[in-house]
Order: structure tokens, then C-alpha cells, then sequence
């Protein structure tokens, strides 16, 4: 018997319409934890360089961990793995919701999609029964519609169900999946891959347990934690205001408001986007995600004016800015309403405001014309044209054709604009400008896994360590580390960041109660996962092991021949120094910073491919083999661009 | 036991409190009170136990194995008594069944201080007794029409 884990894989072939269940082995367990650590490790097996994103060979990994489904705070995660259509590179997503507990209960840790289905269906996983059924009917619905028509077709409401809307169907290369209606898997394009297998949705009912190795212990622990997450002012913060909350500080204090495609990071307006305004104004309900003691989690009712009545789940601040002042708007009311439209369509919030800012500053710039796109007027913050072309790309109609492709292919396909894709690695950069939010951040921007985005470390000790005190002092030697814009250990700071937060994906635990709020430190993480598992475990050794996830998806870039020279952020955050607001003049400090990086992990500086060493060092043996003939080619790829 | 629904996040803490309380395992099926969610509108119910007053679970039960048990007084199922004839989870929504022990199961108040209660975030769920509850939101309409905005001692 296995506690935590359920020990289990469940793997469906649409092609062949069979699956199948195979046993995961205890000391695999051990090696990679579960959640993202599994994901990555299996696309890593079995999704190579030779494998398109979008055909069937390609893989849609859902993973959960050993907590998730328990009484461990903020332990109901799931991590959704492919190879990106997006970036063409490592993909993954993570969701909160009520799913992926659902997956647990029902008795899986993991369930591996391949093979293409050859007509729309769906999955339904009731525990031990999976069956693919017919979705003729739901194909085309939007994301709540399609909900509420699969739990009547199955005859409960006690189902929950992960599902794509008409933009995964369409392929978008950012379309995402959502869960319990609201919840979206949004990053990396992992939509596009649930949409090129013909699945529409996959819902689950788990009517089993979750065994604890010591239940008594275990409680006391998870108690602990969840009482000083009640008394910690940040999970207090998110709670009152959820993510609206960093509106003001972003763009008062610390100037990383992405305004107009990160021309600017200061608005003076911008507290019309305030967390005060939201919650007394359009706050309908909060929100929480499975055994959550923090619920950051919003509804929206929108009062007065022209979407007067409407509710919708959200937003977040990553997809209230993305879809607000990344595009020119600061109409809370507006803001709302695309979010909602984004989420019905089964969009990414922060890949598709980064496509319309992109086609917007073009336009600014005289870089489109109508003639470019059908007679569409680009101006900033238009909402007409603006809910317009959210409909557009969901359904890859005209001008949205080509904005569905994702701003980086965009721009190459059109053969101009380049440089106002603000992305990394094809992958359009989330709302977060390093200028001002802080240099680990930026180094996370230019190096992480899913290319432009603030999920690969989230080092907030360097935006909220501080008002944990001695906490960044403990962690990095010194507390200058506290201050953003400062480099002062800033590679220190992004890796301990980047090892911990692949832990708590893995287990998985809300990187909320662990990087933002402090209150869940690496040796409660540690005690929680020993006492469920009976299996003991060290802080150390759980941040060796989030290190090896860390190069394991690394590797996965380094096989695809991307290394050193990729590891770019968007030229304006280098180049162009902030125009105005609290930190007018600031560069992020790339040239600095980014060899820093590899020195503190053991990256060679000349291809940023990890040394050997240290992947046998964390048990990567194969991985290294791997990579001795890709290291010499992109060698060879790096001199020549030098000579 | 009180719930305030709008307050109610759904997210399901007391399940798992309850279930790992009573039960040492993680499970909703197992969990004395339930989430009912409608994701769609972000709206959640919790469903507890009432301790009611005249209870249908005592009086449907042939066995005699419901009875006021402790300081708490909580209605409470012996499981040594109990056939799993399943009569009072006919009678009342609220009562579960084990489907490995194969008896009834039902809230106990945990021996006076639900955990429920205790791990709700969002103060949805609370122990208190009833005139208590009742006082405060009387006290909130009255600070409402007073326009009582901060606490006397911190004026």
C-alpha cells in the first residue's frame, strides 16, 4: 500500500481508444515526487525532438502529487505538461480548481493523453471506469456551456471537468484548459495540444481516499501551517484583495506597471485598476481553490454600464493587466468583460493581450496598415476592436489568423515588428517588466522553462521577503538581497527560488503559501510530505530535487539545440531604460546577471548547457549522455554566430 | 454549527479536516460535512449537521445506535450498534455511509470543537452558540445604522 501517492498512471491512447494503468514504482516516487516532477520526466522519456507538438505522438500529461487531495494548505494543484506549440519547446501549466484532487480521489497520480482521437470526444474517468464518448454535440461550445451540457449528459453535478473552448479547438497556439470553469491550466499552449487530439474535455469523479502514513502527525502539522498562514499578513492580503492587490504597489512604488506593450511601467490613473476598487465595487464572491487557506481566488459582478449583469470567475492580476493597460485600457468594467470573454473562448489572458499590444504598437509605429488587417483600426484601448479581435483569434478568423500564431511567429510570418514581440523563447512575457519588478525575476524571464514568464522561480523574497524579517538574510547571507533592483545575489536568490517552487509544483502546494506568503518554509514541506507519506524526506534533499526537475527541463531545451543564445529577454528591458515613474533609467542588468546565473548553477557560460558534472551530481547520468552530441552542434551553432 | 454561505470560498478545507479527523485517510465521501459548489457562479454551500432538535436520523433508527453522547451533546452513531441498514440516511441528507466498514456515519461535533469550524478560512462555518451568532449579526445591522465604522476603544 502506498501512501500520499496512489502509485498509479493512467494512460489513454485515443488513436487505438484504449487505456491502461501502470504502477509507478516507489523509487521513482522518491526521485521526482510527482506533479511537474512526473510531467517532466515522462515528456522528457517519451515526447523527443523528432515529435511535432501538435501530432499525435505528441503527449498531454496531467500530474498531481502526494499531498494533493489532502488536508496539506493549498495542496490542490495540477500540472499540465506538453511540448508548447507556442514555443516549440518545454511546455507546462498549472491550475488550481477542484480537478485535480478529483484525478487523485478517482485513483490516479497521473494521467499520460496520446494518440489522436478520429472525431471530438471526451473523456469520462469514473475512478476506475474510463470511457471515451462522444462530443459532436459539445464541440464548438463555449467553456461554460460545455460544463453545464457534459455534467447533465453524465447525470451529476458531482463530476469536475478540465476542458478547452472553441480556441483549443481552433488550435490557437495559446489556447488553455480550464477546469471547473475558471480555473485555467493558460500558459504554454496546452489547449492547443488537448485540441489537436479531437478531446474536448476530460471529467472526473474519484470517490476513493488519499492514505496517510501517520494521520495524527500529519494533522498537527497541516494545523500548524494553516495557523500561521491565518495569521500571516500576506495570505491575509490575498484573501482581502486577491492578486488586484499588487496594482498599486506595481505601479506607485515600484513601477513594473505594463502599460501599452512595456513602453511605459507608471500610469497615473493606474488606481482606477486598484484591489481597493475591486473589492467594493465588482467583487461578487471569494474564491478557493481545494483545501486552500489563502483563496486569492475572485468572482466578478459587473454593476453598471454596458456588461452591466455580467459574473464571471476572476480576474487574476496577470490577466487583468494583459488584457487591460498591456493594451491601452484602464476601465476596471471593460477589464472584467475580456477576461470573461478570454476564459469562455479558452484563451490565455497574458499570450493573447501580448499579441493584440504587439499588432497595437505596430500599428503605433506604422509597421501595419489596414491593408494588414482587413480594415481593423489598431488604436490602443479601443475596446470595439478589441473584443472583436479576441473573437477573432479564438476562431482564426482574418487578422486573428495570424495573432493566433502567438506574437514572436507573428512578426516573423508578417517580416517586420520583431522587436516589439516582448517574449522569450516565442513565449509572450506575462505582465511583469524586470526594470522594476526585481533582477531575480528577470533572470527567470530570460532563462525559465516556458520561455517570458514570472512562474519559474516567482522569487518573491525579493518583492515580499522583506517583511518577513531575517528570512532573506537566512536564506542568502545578506538582507541587501531584499531589494529589487538590486544584483546583490540575485542568481543566489532566483535558484533557491526556482529548486523550491518545482517542489511545491511537484507535491503539489501553492507556491502562494511558500513564495509570496513565507509561512510554509521547505522544512514544513519536508515534515508534511514525511508524515503522508511515511517515507522520510529533508529539506535539502527535497531542493536537490527540485533542482533536478529545474535541469531536467532545462535539458529538454538543450536537446532542442537552445541554449545560451536564446536565454534573451525582450530587448526593451535591456535596451530601452524606464521612461518614467519610480525607477525612470532602469535597465535589467542582463549582461551582468545572466553569466552570474549559469556560474551559480553550474551552466557552461559559452552554451548555457549545464555541466556534466552536475547532472550526474543530481542523477542525471542519461541526460548527460543525451546531451554530448547536441553540446558539440550548439557549440559549433554558438562560434559560428560569434565569427 | 452555523454557516454563513456567502461567505463560503468552496474550498473544501472541512472535508478534508473531517475525514482525516475521524477517518485518518483524505476523502470527501468520507467527510461528515459536504461543499455543494456551482462553479459556474463561484457560489458554495456548506451542509452540516444541524443537531436539530427533533431529529430524523434518532428516530429512524431501529438499532437504537444514535444517541446524545458527551459534553457536547452531539448526536452521535455507535458503530457498534449500527446494522448499515441505512435507514437514517434516508431519513436525513446529512448522514454518510462508509462503504468499507459498511456503517453509517454522522458529525459528532468532534467532542466539542468541530474542525470545521476551527480550519474554515473564511469563517463560513462556525461553532458558537446560537444566541451569540445571532447577537452579532444584530450588531452588524446596528453598527450599520449607527455608522459605527471603528471599535469605541480605538477611537
Amino acid at each position: 500500500m502506498t501512501f500520499g501517492w496512489t502509485g498509479k498512471r493512467l494512460r489513454v491512447d485515443l488513436s487505438r481508444e484504449t487505456s491502461s494503468i501502470e504502477e509507478i514504482d516507489p523509487s521513482y516516487m522518491r526521485k521526482w515526487l510527482g506533479g511537474r516532477g512526473f510531467n517532466s520526466e515522462l515528456l522528457y522519456q517519451e515526447v523527443g525532438p523528432d515529435v511535432d507538438p501538435l501530432s499525435p505522438d505528441s503527449r498531454l500529461i496531467f500530474g498531481v502529487g502526494p499531498l494533493t487531495g489532502t488536508f496539506a494548505p493549498s495542496s490542490g494543484r495540477t500540472t499540465v505538461t506538453a511540448r508548447s506549440p507556442l514555443s516549440g519547446g518545454f511546455g507546462d501549466s498549472n491550475m488550481g480548481g477542484h480537478w485535480g484532487p478529483e484525478l487523485k480521489f478517482a485513483g490516479y497520480d497521473q494521467l499520460v493523453v496520446q494518440g489522436k482521437a478520429s472525431r471530438p470526444v471526451y473523456l469520462w474517468i469514473d475512478d476506475d471506469q474510463v470511457e471515451i464518448r462522444e462530443a459532436a454535440a459539445i464541440w464548438g461550445r463555449k467553456v461554460p456551456q460545455a460544463d453545464a451540457m457534459i455534467k447533465e449528459e453524465l447525470g451529476s453535478e458531482e463530476i469536475h471537468i478540465a476542458l478547452i473552448g472553441p480556441a483549443g479547438e481552433r488550435i490557437v497556439s495559446y489556447a488553455c484548459i480550464l477546469n471547473d470553469v475558471y480555473r485555467a491550466a493558460a500558459r504554454c499552449g496546452m489547449g492547443a495540444v488537448m485540441g489537436s487530439k479531437n478531446l474536448k474535455a476530460i471529467a472526473v469523479r474519484g470517490t476513493g481516499a488519499v492514505s496517510i502514513a501517520r494521520p495524527e502527525e500529519f494533522y498537527r502539522i497541516c494545523a500548524q501551517a494553516r495557523d500561521r498562514l491565518r495569521e500571516d499578513l500576506m495570505a491575509q492580503m490575498l484573501f482581502d484583495q486577491g492578486t488586484w492587490l499588487l496594482t498599486m504597489p506595481a505601479n506607485y512604488e515600484q513601477g513594473w506597471f505594463c502599460w501599452k506593450n512595456f513602453q511605459k511601467g507608471h500610469h497615473p490613473q493606474a488606481r482606477r485598476l486598484s484591489g481597493e476598487k475591486h473589492r467594493d465595487n465588482f467583487l461578487a464572491h471569494r474564491e478557493g481553490c481545494f483545501a486552500c487557506s489563502i483563496s486569492c481566488g475572485r468572482f466578478s459582478r459587473i454593476k453598471e454600464g454596458q456588461y452591466a449583469g455580467e459574473i464571471t470567475g476572476g480576474p487574476e492580476y496577470e490577466t487583468l493587466t494583459g488584457i487591460g493597460p498591456r493594451i491601452g485600457l484602464l476601465e476596471m468594467d471593460k477589464v472584467v468583460h475580456n477576461n470573461k470573454l478570454v476564459n469562455e473562448l479558452g484563451l490565455d489572458s497574458c499570450s493573447c493581450g501580448g499579441a493584440i499590444a504587439w499588432a497595437m504598437e505596430c500599428w503605433q509605429r506604422g509597421l501595419l496598415t489596414e491593408k494588414d488587417t482587413g480594415g481593423l483600426v489598431l488604436d490602443w484601448g479601443d475596446q470595439e476592436t478589441i473584443t472583436r479581435l479576441i473573437e477573432m483569434i479564438a476562431r482564426r478568423e482574418g487578422f486573428g489568423d495570424l495573432l493566433a500564431e502567438g506574437s514572436s511567429r507573428a512578426a516573423e510570418i508578417l517580416g517586420r515588428g520583431a522587436e516589439y514581440s516582448i517574449s522569450v523563447k516565442g513565449h509572450d512575457m506575462s505582465q511583469d517588466d524586470p526594470r522594476g519588478l526585481g533582477f531575480a525575476f528577470g533572470i527567470g524571464f530570460a532563462t525559465g522553462r516556458r520561455g517570458g514568464d514570472h512562474l519559474q522561480g516567482l522569487p518573491c523574497l525579493e518583492l515580499t521577503g522583506g517583511f518577513y524579517p531575517g528570512l532573506v538574510e537566512k536564506i542568502l547571507g545578506t538582507s541587501k538581497a531584499e531589494e529589487r533592483l538590486s544584483p546583490v545575489k540575485k542568481p543566489e536568490m532566483e535558484r533557491y527560488s526556482e529548486d523550491l517552487k518545482a517542489v511545491g509544483d511537484s507535491l503539489t502546494q501553492c507556491t502562494f503559501t511558500h513564495s509570496w506568503s513565507f509561512a510554509v518554509q521547505p522544512e514544513d514541506m519536508a515534515l508534511m510530505l514525511s508524515s503522508a507519506t511515511g517515507l522520510e524526506f529533508a529539506a535539502e534533499e527535497l531542493l536537490r530535487i527540485g533542482s533536478r526537475i529545474v535541469h531536467l527541463e532545462r535539458a529538454y531545451w538543450n536537446r532542442l539545440l537552445v541554449g545560451r543564445l536564446e536565454d534573451k529577454s525582450p530587448r526593451r528591458f535591456v535596451e530601452e531604460p524606464m521612461p518614467d515613474g519610480p525607477n525612470q533609467g532602469t535597465v535589467f542588468p542582463e549582461a551582468e546577471l545572466i553569466p552570474r546565473y549559469y556560474a551559480v548553477r553550474g551552466w557552461d557560460p559559452e552554451t548555457g548547457f549545464p555541466n556534466e558534472e552536475v547532472l550526474i551530481d543530481l542523477g542525471l547520468e542519461k541526460v548527460a549522455r543525451d546531451l554530448e552530441a547536441c553540446r558539440a552542434k550548439y557549440q559549433d551553432m554558438v562560434r559560428s554566430e560569434r565569427g | 454549527m452555523l454557516v454563513d454561505p456567502s461567505l463560503c470560498t468552496g474550498c473544501r478545507t472541512c472535508e478534508m479536516a473531517c475525514s482525516l479527523y475521524h477517518e485518518g485517510v483524505c476523502s470527501p465521501t468520507l467527510s461528515r460535512v459536504r461543499i455543494i459548489k456551482y462553479e459556474a457562479l463561484g457560489r458554495s454551500y456548506p451542509a452540516v449537521c444541524a443537531q436539530c432538535s427533533k431529529p430524523q436520523c434518532l428516530s429512524a433508527c431501529p438499532h437504537e445506535a444514535i444517541e446524545y453522547s458527551g459534553r457536547s451533546g452531539a448526536l452521535t452513531i455507535r458503530e457498534e450498534r449500527c446494522t448499515g441498514c441505512r435507514s437514517c440516511l434516508i431519513a436525513c441528507p446529512q448522514i454518510g455511509f462508509h462503504p468499507e466498514k459498511k456503517v453509517a456515519f454522522k458529525c459528532d461535533l468532534c467532542g466539542g470543537e468541530p474542525q470545521c469550524a476551527r480550519f474554515c478560512p473564511s469563517g463560513a462555518i462556525i461553532f458558537s452558540a446560537v444566541d451569540e451568532f445571532q447577537m452579532a449579526r444584530l450588531r452588524m445591522a446596528a453598527d450599520k445604522a449607527c455608522q459605527i465604522i471603528q471599535h469605541p476603544a480605538q477611537v
